[in-house]
């Protein structure tokens, strides 16, 4: 495992190196809450409660969901897409690694880069800013394990695109049109208890939900009950065991159509 | 039994027919028009431990195929291979350990780190102890000095600078074989010198196999006692270099930009060539781009200073150049039956 902690170490290095880089995103990032903030408040006009949520909870899922959308984007597609058009997949498969365990250590150390450098200080300045009162609870002890298992999760889908690559060569599309699935099926777009009761059953059987509903509601209702929290997590870890596995037999079926261009 | 062991071995690929134009590329979208490519078509060979052996052929040949099946990393179509007595594509990751590669067109060092990074991250990748490593990285130092380059990040180095760091890279683990894929292309001559003591010597210190492809001839005059050379898929010569040798070691085309140049000059070139030096003395004249004059020489036969001091003295040549003999050329005297 040592060595999977290297290549970790070496990704949250790079991203240091382009400071310049997360003081934009911060900026970016204050922006768009801001924006968000001020739409909501209009929403919220006059009402107490919208669908059982309050506005601070309704804001904290709102603006969290935005900050985790950012955290948990991998880009590992993007990045699995460029190495296997430029050939560069090829120096990964000569090394004794695993292109999984690669893949998630190197993403992962990204993931803690912005996690400390861009996230953390966008919600602190928030909270000081906007005065959210962030409900506080057992949801939010158990949101940076929720978290970790939704980010899993976030990299299995993106790894199985990434995988695609190894048939389309360009992923373009297809890594398009999961974010857009992935965003909106998983309630990062807006609270789940907006949809339709039909719809919102159906997704609770689906994998997308443990992405972004399953940590943002332990973050905005952390006074539901210690039971409904347990199920969520077990849910979140079935998902993970099932989507790793999953995608390890994808790779064995992948490589085999492998095609390195180049050199 | 020897360290690789190559037994009729091939590989195919299937490529979609591309249409030309805007028109054709939707057309291909729903096509299932494939052609079967065939990289590398039943080759066969054995390399033994230590080897130096130079892998040559024309663009296309199939040599970076071949390697890619040598380290596991495609699956062969047909045929046997195994590397130390396992078939590298079953043993990818068990086979990895025991092999370096190094891409001439592509680093594998991280780009935006400092050097030392990448071989620390590389010392964890292939668990190399913490002695072993420093009396590798000592032994690197002094062989070629790149002490000083450790704190520059990876992108800022040279390409000679970046490849020395790949070939140390390559060597961190001390592999058993080392599979090096044109380590020499776009350096000049100076920094390709180094680079082929530097590899010379790595093969002698611990007697690593190494499989060398390149383009150019000079890297194989300069360390490989046997040449496997490819094309099209199939090997067309495999052993000594000696026999090799004459097809490429000893021409030289002198290329020769004359004042006042007509078609006349060619003939009396030719000529005046003839007369001076023996009737069979391989010298061949030909004109292959504008304004440029071959003389192909045969070293062999004629000294090429010889040749320059007659052809100077007697015509107005205003520029020189000196080529060595191309892949391509190398390989067509091959199919003309140079060898027998």
């Amino acid at each position: 495992m040592r060595s999977y902690f290297a290549l970790m170490r070496g990704s949250y290095m790079i991203g240091l190196v382009y400071r310049f880089g997360f003081l934009f995103s911060i900026a970016g990032n204050i922006i768009y809450m801001s924006v968000t903030y001020f739409l909501w408040h209009s929403i919220y006009q006059g009402k107490a409660t919208i669908h059982g949520l309050t506005f601070d909870q309704t804001y904290t899922y709102v603006a969290l969901g935005s900050a985790v959308f950012i955290l948990l984007k991998t880009y590992v597609d993007w990045q699995m897409s460029f190495d296997i058009r430029e050939g560069m997949i090829a120096a990964y498969l000569i090394k004794p690694i695993d292109l999984q365990l690669y893949e998630l250590f190197t993403s992962f150390g990204s993931f803690l880069m912005s996690l400390s450098a861009i996230t953390i200080p966008t919600v602190l300045l928030l909270i000081i800013v906007f005065r959210i009162q962030i409900p506080l609870g057992l949801g939010l002890i158990l949101f940076p394990f929720s978290l970790i298992l939704a980010y899993l999760l976030g990299f299995c889908f993106d790894y199985f695109t990434g995988l695609l690559g190894f048939y389309t060569e360009s992923i373009w599309g297809l890594s398009i049109t999961k974010d857009i699935i992935v965003m909106v099926l998983s309630g990062a777009l807006i609270p789940l208890q907006f949809f339709p009761t039909v719809i919102q059953k159906i997704l609770l059987w689906l994998p997308f939900q443990a992405i972004y509903y399953t940590p943002l509601t332990m973050a905005a209702q952390p006074m539901l009950s210690w039971e409904t929290f347990l199920s969520m997590l077990a849910v979140q870890i079935f998902w993970v065991i099932t989507l790793f596995t999953l995608t390890r037999l994808f790779y064995n079926q992948a490589v085999k159509v492998l095609r390195i261009s180049g050199g | 039994m020897s360290l690789i062991h190559v037994e009729h071995l091939s590989k195919h690929f299937k490529v979609l027919n591309r249409r030309e134009g805007l028109s054709g590329a939707f057309r291909d979208l729903f096509s299932g028009n494939y052609r079967t490519v065939k990289a590398v078509e039943d080759i066969s060979f054995d390399i033994e431990a230590g080897e130096i052996v130079g892998y040559i052929g024309p663009n296309g040949a199939g040599k970076s195929t071949t390697i890619k099946m040598m380290t596991g990393i495609l699956k062969p179509t047909d045929g046997t291979l195994q590397v130390n007595g396992l078939v590298p594509y079953n043993n990818r990751i068990h086979q990895a350990q025991i092999m370096g590669v190094v891409f001439g067109q592509r680093s594998q060092l991280w780009w935006d780190l400092p050097v030392i990074e990448s071989f620390k991250i590389l010392k964890e990748i292939y668990k190399v102890d913490q002695a072993t490593f420093d009396k590798h990285m000592n032994l690197f130092n002094e062989l070629v000095g790149l002490k000083s380059l450790y704190s520059q990040q990876v992108r800022t180095l040279s390409l000679g600078q970046r490849m020395l760091c790949d070939i140390t890279a390559s060597f961190l683990h001390n592999p058993q074989i080392v599979f090096l894929d044109e380590p020499t292309i776009g350096l000049d001559i100076s920094i390709k010198a180094k680079i082929r003591s530097v590899i010379k010597e790595l093969n002698q210190i611990h007697n690593t196999t190494i499989i060398l492809t390149t383009h150019d001839l000079g890297d194989v005059e300069a360390l490989c006692r046997r040449i496997i050379i490819i094309d099209k898929g199939k090997i067309l010569y495999d052993g000594d270099i000696k026999k090799v040798n004459a097809l490429f070691g000893a021409y030289r085309t002198l290329k020769l930009q004359i004042d006042n140049f007509s078609e006349s000059t060619l003939t009396d070139l030719r000529t005046d060539l003839a007369k001076h030096f023996d009737v069979d003395h391989g010298i061949v004249v030909a004109q292959t781009e504008e304004f440029w004059t071959d003389v192909t020489i045969d070293q062999a036969h004629t000294p090429l200073s010889d040749v320059l001091n007659f052809v100077m003295s007697g015509f107005p040549v205003s520029d020189v150049r000196i080529v060595e003999i191309s892949m391509e050329n190398v390989v067509q005297r091959v199919y003309d039956g140079a060898l027998g």
